[in-house]
């Protein structure tokens, strides 16, 4: 409420000082505001108010300041305000065309700025009046839509969605706003998909364009049926492709940004203060944006299976919307002349020649954007992006398509992956990673997410994440019987590695979190080799390698087996988690304890005091057919993912600080506006 | 039999003066040749009862051996013809062609029965042979084809023809006449024949007489002689050009593919002009005339010539070539329903269109989309209604097809790494499917079809030092008329699961049916209406449950929790041996399949039995489930000139017939080849063969052993079976190679199928040519002891098999010398290739026939060239000269 003092204290004296310099629409405005109908003395008043220049300033403020019971006197003059600017967005004019917009702008934001604790009901009566709301809301959103699929001008869409943006975004959280009730019975579904599946309007407006339906879907989403949702969901067309190019796109450009940062980061790593500069560089990066693409991402991977084939599918890394086609039709006799589309795809013959360039899609690119975000979790929208990064992962991780297209032997890539400066690794030459099947990356990415997170400040719930990404991955192949030509062994160590980690950290850890849980993960990850490792294993050779490992870091295993027994027969929380780990550690002590043995005879009769890894290998591949196991069951089951109703809350924050984020760099971007008017201006 | 004819050839160059007449009329009227020939003075009388006979048959059985024409098939193209032609017009036309008749008649002195048969011969020759499809049946139709030709292309050869015939008619000398004209009407008088006499005879009237005549020869008959007819019409004089072009632009008008043929192979066949002549040559002026689409046919479209592919005969070819004579009213029921077909065709695709629009989520996005579809499609569809109208575009789809695989084949060339330029290829490749369906179609192919898909994740780049062959796999479907039939509406990409689920559906499984019957067979009732419906209540529901399980995530199968259960009652033992030899095991029996190599990536492509190639892309397509889906592949080459292997591949066309005519067991395998442009083509590769260069690596095995492992051992069946294989083509192409010279006879050029036949590949070095000039490979054939050791050792029966078999094959190819002599010299004629390097190249060719040995001394040739082979120590040296330079083992 002070602040709102201020604000108006602040006005009166501009008002007063600057009396005699009112601007018109300044006047007309605090017509408005006056009890009396202001067309009662002059009838072309409206005409004539939305050919001014609009004041958002003023308008928003004035809105603002004016108390509880002003304001219901001017109810039916504000009413009759959205009235006007309703029925100005379907005239010809454009100059008044964009000021009516602005003024809905400015009347949506003002009247919520007002009524920040109201109930939504009265921000509606008050804008619009009840009794006429819904057929206000209705003309606007079918004024919106054919002017976002009409013909006009690219600014004049960019408001429009400017606009949409800023009633989507008026409330923190999306689901308190009422206004949107109208937004879902008439739908703009398909003129946002129109926006997206032109190539040249998807430059322009595909950001704001993607973030609208992404924030639009997450409008109750949980408590009631959103035509939005169900939109997206049975979407199953070529505009998806479009939706992807333009993500993809996006992504590009933050990749290329974050490279450039990395390219700054490598050079400074030699002046030793590497670590410290990532942070630095990328706090520039709008991380809230990427959030915003992030989100429609995952919107668009959970909700609609048919994205998934869209994800795998490839391009060149061409930036499409920066180098518009200009389609010569090389035969002067084109059937249609209207159809310049279709020459210029078969002329992308003349694409740029670049030797360099790589092919890519959109997952590729995805994966880079995530070993990027990954490597620092430190702020809380970075911790929220790799979570989401994460979930789109796991997302993709159990649908088939899209593990049938990680998994295809004939679709190679090369990723790039970003890794983390480390004082023990070396800076490999990773620019030579050989081109495999995309799986390997996605491996790879939580391998290294695996490694370089045991810090203090556990990310558990990420990597509880990343284990059940690597599970389910492994599920399908073993499902599927794939034998992926891949280096379990990093796989192995980083996972001891894990278990190492929580127990030597184990106060620490267990006093926020259920570190069974994750240790349950990991150990069971271990079974699915153990006991199944004949359907997806590469070679016979890797079998025996499995054992090696597990032998060579058998103090682990004890230590964990000792922990969780200690734990499980002490009564307390963590009891019945703690036993569960017990039962499934039976196999990996079984193999120790057979093997173990046979190691150290094996060593005492050749007299040996250290067996070379090629000696332990010997020892395992004889010894095996003395070893029982157990089966256990139900290894290759794992929970499905699901949003509700555990991520939730993780949604709801996060949307309401995209929300957050999108109101300001709107209201920024509306008040820019002018500059865009003035354009508009000698135009028409 | 060759010789003789040769020889006749060469002493009656003066004699067919005699029947300048009627040659001279043809060459002006363009008419009716045919019989005019034959009806020299001797046969006049005889030839006074044919005019009222307009049935062909009874009385010209001598022609070539004609089948009894079908009545159905005939009819079609006529009735739908004379629906065309004004019959005023064919009046009037047929009017001139009397008056021409007359005036000639009046210049000529001999020949006789011109005059008295005044306007009739014409009338029955038009209707007697030649010109299958010719529009206007009976009255005086086979008139008016051909002149308008005339008056069109080149009006003012009109004058010049005749004036020149008339003063050759002059000189002839009717006496010898017989014998040729006996030659030229018998049973045996075969398209070879008609072109050895078309490129020997320098008598202007016996190639009119022969370029007349070829329009009675079934279409893919001359179709294989297609490179040597426009090898002479561009290189050779003008009367021989004069000669055939009036045939071309016949079958120009019928068909896109054989326009298009025509266009390709007279670029690549006039680039070795030198700059300046090629430009006004009359190759160039054709192949502009070609592509500028003038010759689209006249009116209404014919009916489609079937001949789609050169070399593959079309069993319905036959009956409607012959069948054009019988009156118009034969036709007037089957016109009906070819009518009616093409309706229903068209209401399909409406029906199959509406039906996929139908599941578009909503009407704005399906609006947009269709636009999207149709812009897409229209470049290379140039639209259902364009082959009515007969629009320009006519011929674009097919070349912006064609053009942009090659414009991708020209850009992988750029990129440095196999890796890099498989990526490409694949993104390129998605690129393109963007504009499928379309009115395209692989030349390459043996069927008509539309290509809907290239499956762009199972294309290789082939290995190759500097250029960037690739291997494509075509999704198409086949229709009857790929001119005609309407376009197939494209499916998105990500439709793929819906589709399959549909499939799944009992009564969409039955719809799909019938729309495979509307489509391939006559339907007499229309079920469209039935068809929309079904297929409507299946899309909905499929799409409803999608809904469904995508809203409701929340179901949790599973509980991670009761996944380690305490309470497991009775734990199941199992022994990690048993698990570890179960890996073991699983590994060992699959060692068939090959590992990807980088490098290499055919390898593993190709290896990959068809079959199952087949299917597994048949279960990834969202075309899949429609009936007439097929898959092609096809090699692009780019960059590469395929004259030499289109004349070497004629040649072994012309071998296998022969060896099948002689019932000589040996086993060749031909692919084809079509020429682009003399540096442009596309393959069709060989399914389910590996190069024996891929084996040895990938297998690091002797070649016999890897027989044993993938075959079995040496007394089963499935291994005698593919041993017999590998010695019948062993001896084919060793029998190959030595007459046509091939060399650079590496591993890698030469395949090994999966039934144990040996392929070899690539024939860019033969006859006068070799790679390099190193010397090497002077042995008569490449004949390494690995082959020997498949073959059973040099003291096996089945190396004796082989050696009979050479010998065998080398007396029957010797019988017919000439059929295959012929084909490499018309070739020879203005073409800068390296193979006619030299001038002894046909001398060359002819000595290794070895025509003055008996055949007892040809025996002891074979085993000369058998046992030098064996010891010959360069085919050792040039084997490891390749590996050490290529790696190629």
């Amino acid at each position: 409420m002070s602040q709102v003092e201020k604000k108006a204290g602040l006005l009166r004296r501009t008002s007063s000082s600057k009396k005699p310099l009112k601007e018109k629409v300044v006047l007309m405005y605090d017509e408005i505001f006056a009890k009396e109908d202001p067309a009662k003395n002059n009838p072309r008043f409206w005409d004539e108010l939305f050919l001014m220049k609009v004041n958002l300033e003023y308008l928003e403020t004035k809105l603002e300041c004016l108390d509880g019971d002003e304001l219901m006197k001017t109810k039916d003059n504000v009413n009759s305000l959205f009235h006007h600017c309703v029925q100005t967005l379907a005239e010809e004019h454009q100059i008044k065309v964009v000021n009516a917009l602005q003024t809905l702008c400015a009347l949506f934001r003002g009247v919520h700025q007002k009524n920040k604790s109201a109930s939504g009901f009265d921000i509606i009566n008050m804008l619009m009046g009840f009794d006429k709301a819904e057929h206000r809301m209705k003309d606007l959103m079918e004024s919106l839509d054919s002017l976002l699929c009409g013909e006009g001008s690219e600014s004049l869409k960019a408001l429009c969605l400017k606009l949409l943006l800023c009633l989507v975004t008026v409330t923190d959280n999306i689901s308190q706003n009422t206004i949107l009730e109208y937004v879902m019975i008439n739908s703009i579904f398909e003129a946002v998909l129109q926006i997206l599946s032109d190539v040249s309007s998807r430059g322009r407006h595909g950001y704001d364009a993607v973030v609208l339906l992404a924030l639009l879907v997450n409008y109750r989403k949980y408590e009631s049926v959103n035509p939005y949702i169900v939109k997206l969901s049975i979407l199953d067309d070529e505009p998806t492709l479009d939706v992807s190019a333009d993500l993809s796109y996006r992504f590009l450009q933050y990749k290329d940004k974050e490279e450039e940062n990395q390219g700054g980061f490598f050079s400074t790593l030699t002046s030793m203060v590497g670590s410290m500069f990532i942070a630095d560089a990328e706090e520039k990066l709008s991380v809230q944006t990427n959030e915003a693409i992030l989100l429609a991402l995952y919107e668009a991977v959970h909700l609609n299976r048919n994205f998934i084939t869209v994800l795998a599918q490839s391009h060149p890394e061409i930036d499409i919307p920066t180098t518009p086609t200009t389609p010569v039709p090389t035969t002067p006799t084109t059937p249609l002349g209207t159809t310049p589309p279709s020459t210029d795809v078969m002329n992308s013959s003349e694409l740029p020649l670049d030797p360099n360039l790589q092919t890519s899609n959109l997952l590729i690119t995805f994966l880079k954007y995530s070993s990027i975000v990954m490597q620092d979790t430190k702020d809380e929208h970075r911790l929220n992006s790799a979570r989401l990064c994460l979930i789109i992962l796991t997302c993709i991780a159990e649908d088939q398509y899209a593990d049938a297209f990680l998994h295809d032997d004939n679709m190679n890539f090369r990723v790039n992956l970003h890794r983390m400066p480390m004082r023990h690794r070396k800076k490999a030459a990773e620019k030579n990673v050989p081109s495999r099947p995309l799986v390997c990356a996605v491996l790879d990415l939580m391998v290294e997410f695996v490694v370089t997170h045991m810090m203090k400040d556990f990310p558990m719930d990420l990597y509880m994440r990343c284990v059940q990404v690597i599970h389910k991955l492994i599920c399908y192949q073993k499902k599927c019987r794939i034998r992926l030509h891949y280096t379990w062994r990093e796989l192995w160590s980083a996972l001891i590695n894990l278990l190492k980690f929580l127990l030597s950290n184990e106060t620490v850890l267990l006093a926020k979190h259920n570190i069974f849980h994750l240790a349950l993960l990991v150990v069971n990850l271990f079974n699915m080799f153990i006991t199944y490792g004949d359907t997806f294993l590469p070679t016979s050779n890797s079998y025996d390698e499995l054992y090696y490992e597990i032998v060579r870091m058998h103090q682990v295993f004890d230590n964990l087996y000792c922990m969780v027994l200690r734990v499980s027969t002490n009564a307390g929380q963590w009891k019945e988690p703690a036993s569960k780990v017990t039962h499934s550690l039976v196999n990996v002590r079984a193999i120790i304890n057979h093997f173990n043995p046979k190691i150290e005879s094996y060593a005492a009769v050749n007299h040996i005091s250290q067996l070379s890894e090629d000696q332990v290998l010997e020892v395992v591949r004889s010894n095996y057919d003395t070893l029982t196991l157990k089966l256990q069951d139900g290894l290759d089951q794992y929970e499905r993912y699901s949003e509700q109703p555990k991520e939730a809350a993780f949604f709801k924050d996060l949307v309401r600080s995209i929300s957050l984020n999108v109101r300001k760099n709107v209201s920024l971007n509306t008040l820019s506006q002018d500059i865009l008017l003035k354009e508009f201006s000698t135009i028409s | 039999m060759g010789d003789v004819e040769l020889e006749q050839s060469v002493a009656q160059t003066e004699e067919p003066q005699q029947h300048t007449p009627s040659t001279a009329s043809s060459v002006s009227i363009s008419s009716s040749p045919s019989h005019s020939l034959p009806s020299s003075p001797s046969s006049g009388p005889y030839h006074h009862h044919q005019p009222t006979s307009s049935t062909p048959s009874p009385t010209h059985s001598d022609g070539p051996a004609i089948p009894s024409p079908s009545l159905g098939v005939i009819s079609e193209g006529v009735t739908e013809l004379t629906l065309v032609i004004d019959p005023e017009v064919a009046k009037k036309a047929c009017q001139e062609v009397l008056q021409k008749v007359k005036l000639l008649k009046g210049e000529g002195e001999g020949s006789g029965f011109e005059g008295g048969c005044g306007p009739d011969p014409t009338l029955a020759n038009g209707t007697v042979h030649n010109k299958p499809t010719d529009p206007v049946s009976v009255g005086g139709g086979g008139i008016i084809k051909p002149q308008k030709i005339h008056e069109e292309e080149d009006p003012e050869s009109l004058t010049p023809g005749s004036v020149k015939s008339a003063r050759r008619r002059q000189r002839h000398n009717p006496s010898k006449q017989s014998w040729l004209l006996r030659l030229f009407e018998s049973k045996l008088f075969d398209v070879s024949m008609a072109i050895s006499y078309l490129h020997n005879s320098k008598e202007p009237g016996v190639q009119a007489y022969i370029g007349n005549r070829l329009f009675s020869f079934r279409h893919e008959e001359v179709d294989f002689y297609l490179p040597q007819l426009l090898n002479m019409y561009i290189h050779m004089d003008e009367d021989v050009g004069d000669a055939i072009k009036p045939y071309v632009v016949h079958r120009c008008r019928q068909s896109i593919s054989f326009s298009l043929q025509c266009a390709w192979l007279l670029g690549a066949y006039s680039s070795d002009m030198h700059i300046s002549t090629q430009r006004h040559s009359r190759g160039t002026k054709l192949r502009k005339l070609i592509f500028s689409d003038e010759l689209k046919p006249a009116g209404l479209r014919a009916r489609r010539p079937p001949a789609l592919t050169p070399f593959c005969p079309l069993p319905n070819a036959t009956p409607a070539l012959h069948g054009h004579g019988v009156g118009g009213e034969h036709g007037l029921s089957p016109t009906k329903r070819t009518h009616q077909r093409s309706k229903s065709d068209a209401t399909v695709s409406i029906s199959l269109s509406s039906n996929l629009k139908r599941t578009a989520s909503n009407p704005k996005v399906e609006s947009s989309q269709d636009e999207d579809l149709s812009s897409s499609s229209e470049s290379l569809e140039c639209e259902n209604h364009d082959c009515k109208t007969g629009t320009p575009v006519r011929l674009t789809p097919q070349r912006d097809f064609i053009k942009s695989l090659m414009g991708i084949g020209k850009r992988l060339a750029t990129l440095p790494t196999k890796e890099q330029k498989t990526q490409r290829l694949i993104s390129e490749l998605s690129l393109l499917n963007h504009k499928l369906p379309a009115r395209v179609w692989l030349p390459t192919s043996a069927f008509d079809h539309h290509v809907v898909r290239v499956p762009h994740t199972q294309a290789v780049v082939l290995n190759s030092k500097d250029k960037a062959p690739y291997l494509i796999y075509v999704e198409v479907l086949e229709c009857e008329d790929f001119e005609t039939s309407s376009v197939p509406v494209r499916i998105s990409e990500t439709r793929i699961r819906s589709t399959r689920s549909v499939e799944n559906l009992p009564d969409c499984g039955i719809t799909a049916d019938q729309r495979a019957v509307s489509f391939s067979t006559v339907p007499n009732y229309d079920d469209d209406n039935e068809a929309w419906s079904v297929d409507d209540i299946g899309e909905l529901q499929v799409e409803l449950p999608e809904i469904h399980t995508n809203s409701c995530d929340n179901i949790s199968q599973f509980s991670v929790d009761s996944i380690t259960s305490l309470d497991s009652k009775e734990p199941i033992f199992i022994a990690a041996g048993d698990i570890r030899r179960r890996l073991s095991e699983q590994l060992a029996h699959t060692p068939t399949t090959f590992r990807r190599d980088p490098e290499d990536p055919s390898a593993m492509a190709l290896k990959e039995p068809w079959q199952e190639k087949v299917q597994r892309i048949r279960e990834g397509s969202p075309y899949g489930h429609i009936p007439t889906w097929r898959l092609l592949s096809v090699i692009v080459k780019c960059g590469d000139d395929l004259r030499q292997e289109l004349l070497a591949s004629q040649v072994l066309q012309q071998l296998q017939v022969i060896w099948e005519q002689e019932r000589v067991p040996i086993w060749i395998k031909p692919y084809k080849i079509l020429v682009i442009s003399s540096d442009s083509g596309m393959i069709e590769p060989i399914v389910n063969a590996v190069s024996i260069h891929q084996v040895k690596k990938q297998s690091q095995m002797p070649l016999l052993d890897y027989f044993l492992q993938e075959h079995g051992t040496h007394t089963t069946e499935a291994f005698l079976t593919a041993q017999r294989n590998f010695v019948q083509s062993c001896a084919g192409y060793c029998l190959i190679c030595y007459l046509l010279q091939v060399k650079d006879r590496h591993n890698g050029n030469i395949l090994l199928d999966a039934d144990g036949h040996i392929i070899h590949i690539d024939f860019g070095f033969i006859l006068s040519s070799s790679p390099r000039n190193l010397g090497f490979e002077t042995s008569a054939f490449k004949l390494t002891s690995e082959f020997v050791d498949v073959m059973g050792g040099l003291d096996g029966d089945m190396f004796n098999y082989y050696k009979m078999l050479m010998l065998q094959g080398l007396i029957a190819a010797r019988k017919h010398m000439d059929k295959v002599i012929q084909i490499v010299e018309i070739m020879q004629q203005g073409s800068q290739l390296p193979c006619f390097h030299g001038s002894s190249t046909i001398r060359s060719l002819k000595e290794r026939f070895h025509m003055s040995l008996t055949e007892e001394q040809l025996q002891v040739l074979v085993e000369q060239m058998v046992d030098g082979s064996m010891r010959s120590i360069t085919t050792k040296l040039y084997d490891g000269f390749q590996y050490l330079t290529n790696g190629i083992m």
